[in-house]
């Protein structure tokens, strides 16, 4: 390479002098700046094409958009959902719990406060405090459990056929999903429910009973409870278990 | 041959030659940085495969984790790389096809400064674990504004360029150029706007980035890259450009149509039905522009693509038009539910990206690189043999990866599809075809080492000094240009 000549042209090449005769070869032998040919016979079959390549996109749209109905996704056609998915330390896929156990659950933790009397067992103490298990006070229709529940009682008063004189206090400063929980609770946990009956108790059914009874300030008596059929339920829906909600409804 | 352009006047040489000068500094900037940048890119984007095929290994280090060395490959590929070499292909023909010279030099290299700086600092985030997770803008929110401005910097550089124009005709590189220049701010912000700042739902925010990675492709990649081919291909085949009608109806097709496009990586996904429906419609549609941008690159050089075989130019942008047109038909062909189903979450997502930044416009701009540097620097690319070596390897690599990578995506999307398998199950599958990917990853960082050292010492000024092009298959002096050494110009002269 010969040293001398090549920084001459760079000195030229950057002193605005575009070294033509030795340096700069590259810029010599290009060629003129592209320009466009008007060549326009092709366009025809171009827009041919374009005829075609429209029928496929519209085909396309038609076909996936679900005629722009925002709330749709597109479903493939014989598409199954997967199940839930695997979690850590799992042995199966995770299952939604039915309603009915997160209900039954809730319950158990409100008749905690019951358990003093009642015992865990649902047994009562023999003599002083009936039993929930077997008792047609439970077992019976809803209206006057609830009415048990939300002023209390005075004794004497009889339980499967044993006669019990302590107290049993108004429980009506719980809120109505708590006695509802509570109620089913003990319905399903303890008593016998008959063929066709689920035993639970909604929010609903304890608001009607709250307000229909609900301004009593002292307990009842066992002639008060009486004076209500024995198998009548507080009006309301029947439930599905599995989702809470009323049968038929989703 | 009437087609044939007229032979340069002195008059133009020297105009050109003095436009060349003005723009050698920013130009030779943004290369020398950007390919600085793919050559970490390449070297992230080898380890981050090899981490895919053999997980077990360096499991201590989670900066050497897959899930932060693939998006930082893919950060730097994009951030580092692609932009940066557009920048100064864009910065050269714009003032070549406007014929002015740039004023504001410092201007330029500042706002690359302040880029790579950005970049560095964003590259460094993800790769240490602080992205934002989102692909293809996952650098930490407060990044954006800063890369926002030096874009904002170079592009308005580019409009002052275009409003100085001395020539009547826009050339159809440059309405591209003055395109993508405008576009890239739009969808930059908006992507950013809503993703790190706006909040909204996650599901939303996973479309719109969906949304910016297609319209990366349409409204950056695909525009810049054809600038370059639209100038590259007749400039070196001596021949005007087809069809100006097909140029210009391929350029409003595509500003019609990019913008609708990028749902269609989510088909059957949680968005209401038309949204991936119109991308899919949009992405078919797409087959148009890119149709007419063959028909125009095949007219152009029918009958001359023996000169393929000595530029070197020529041939990076041939093999990147033929990636792009490939790249449209699969494209559209994956558009179609019955194939996403196999394809979409799989790796063939990778390939087919892989094969729009690398196989189209990375190799685009390897052949403008090459046409350019010899011209800002006043000398030729030192070695032939280097150029051959860079061009073989990579066009391998890339057939590799993309061919590799669709037939793990077959392979994983079939298992994906069938719910009750493992899901890891799924990705084992592609286990294999990984290797590939990281072997090939490996032959490209090798290719661009070549790449890297050779435009080095074009910067420096150690190229050759003697006369004649760096032809692929001439040795130096032997022929005069591309076109001599396939025996068209003694054709021409003979019929003159």
């Amino acid at each position: 390479m010969d040293e001398q000549n090549s920084t001459e042209s760079n000195l030229d090449y950057q002193a605005g002098r575009p070294a033509v005769r030795d340096g700069h070869d590259s810029v010599r032998r290009e060629k003129p700046e592209p320009v466009a040919g008007g060549n326009s016979k092709v366009l025809i079959s171009w827009v041919a094409t374009a005829g075609l390549v429209l029928l496929m996109a519209g085909g396309y749209f038609n076909g996936y958009s679900n005629s722009f109905n925002s709330s749709d996704t597109f479903i493939y056609p014989g598409y199954v959902a997967a199940p839930r998915p695997l979690i850590d330390g799992a042995s199966g896929p995770v299952e939604q719990k039915p309603w009915i156990e997160d209900w039954m659950a809730d319950g158990k933790k409100t008749y905690g406060n019951c358990i003093a009397c009642h015992q865990a067992t649902g047994m009562g103490l023999p003599g002083m405090f009936p039993p929930v298990i077997g008792s047609e006070w439970v077992d019976g229709g809803t209206e006057r459990l609830s009415m048990i529940m939300l002023s209390g009682i005075l004794g004497p008063f009889n339980v499967s056929g044993v006669t019990y004189n302590q107290p049993m206090p108004a429980w009506g400063a719980l809120s109505n999903e708590k006695i509802a929980q509570v109620m089913t609770y003990i319905r399903r946990e303890f008593g016998e429910m008959p063929e066709g009956k689920t035993g639970v108790v909604t929010t609903e059914m304890v608001k009607v009973a709250r307000e229909k009874h609900g301004k009593r300030a002292t307990p009842w008596a066992e002639a008060d409870l009486l004076a209500i059929p024995a198998d009548a339920d507080l009006p309301g829906a029947e439930i599905d278990l599995n989702t809470g909600k009323p049968v038929g409804k989703n | 041959m009437s087609e044939a352009m007229q032979e340069a006047s002195a008059q133009d040489v020297q105009e050109r030659a003095a436009i060349d000068r003005s723009v050698r500094f920013p130009v030779l900037f943004f290369f020398t940085s950007a390919a600085g940048w793919l050559f970490l890119a390449t070297l992230l984007g080898f380890a981050s495969a090899v981490k895919l095929a053999a997980p077990e290994l360096w499991d201590v280090c989670p900066t050497l984790s897959y899930g932060q060395l693939f998006p930082a490959h893919m950060d730097s590929l994009i951030y580092g790389w692609a932009m940066q070499a557009g920048f100064g292909v864009m910065i050269w023909l714009m003032a070549r096809l406007c014929r002015v010279e740039v004023k504001n030099a410092v201007t330029l290299i500042t706002a690359g400064f302040v880029w790579n700086v950005t970049v560095l600092i964003g590259v460094v985030a993800v790769w240490s674990g602080y992205g934002n997770s989102m692909p293809w803008i996952d650098f930490p929110a407060y990044l954006w504004p800063s890369l926002f401005l030096s874009y904002a910097v170079i592009a308005g550089s580019l409009m002052m360029m275009f409003r100085r124009r001395r020539e009547g005709d826009v050339y159809v590189s440059q309405k591209y150029i003055f395109a993508a220049a405008l576009w890239f701010p739009w969808i930059y912000a908006t992507a950013n706007l809503i993703i790190n700042h706006t909040g909204g739902s996650a599901v939303m925010s996973a479309g719109v980035n969906a949304w910016f990675m297609n319209n990366l492709i349409y409204f950056w990649f695909v525009p810049v890259g054809l600038s370059s081919a639209y100038y590259i291909i007749p400039k070196i085949v001596g021949r005007p450009i087809y069809s100006y009608q097909l140029a210009k109806i391929g350029f409003w097709a595509l500003a019609i149509l990019a913008g609708w496009t990028g749902f269609n990586r989510f088909l059957g996904g949680p968005f209401p039905s038309w949204m991936p429906a119109i991308s899919g419609a949009a992405i078919i549609l797409m087959i148009l522009p890119i149709g007419a941008v063959a028909v125009n690159f095949l007219g152009t050089i029918s009958g001359r693509s023996s000169l393929m075989r000595y530029s070197p130019s020529l041939r990076f942008t041939v093999f990147g038009g033929i990636m792009f047109n490939l790249y449209g038909l699969l494209i559209a062909f994956s558009s179609y539910f019955e194939v996403s189903r196999l394809l979409q979450f799989t790796f063939a997502t990778l390939g087919f990206d892989i094969m729009i930044i690398y196989g189209f416009f990375s190799m685009v701009m390897f052949g403008a690189i090459y046409f350019i540097v010899p011209r800002i620097t006043n000398c030729e690319w030192p070695s032939a043999k280097l150029i051959r070596f860079h061009f073989w390897y990579s066009s391998y690599a890339i057939i590799t990866i993309v061919a590799f990578m669709i037939f793990a995506g077959l392979a994983q999307g079939g298992a994906i599809d069938d719910w009750s398998g493992d899901f890891l199950d799924a990705v084992r599958r592609g286990k294999g075809y990984v290797v590939a990917l990281a072997i090939a990853w490996a032959l490209i960082s090798m290719a661009n080492l070549a790449f890297y050292y050779q435009l080095l010492m074009m910067f420096f000024g150690w190229g050759r000094k003697t006369d004649g092009p760096t032809l692929i298959h001439k040795n130096p002096g032997e022929a005069e240009s591309a076109e001599a050494a396939a025996g068209f110009a003694t054709e021409e002269t003979a019929k003159a």
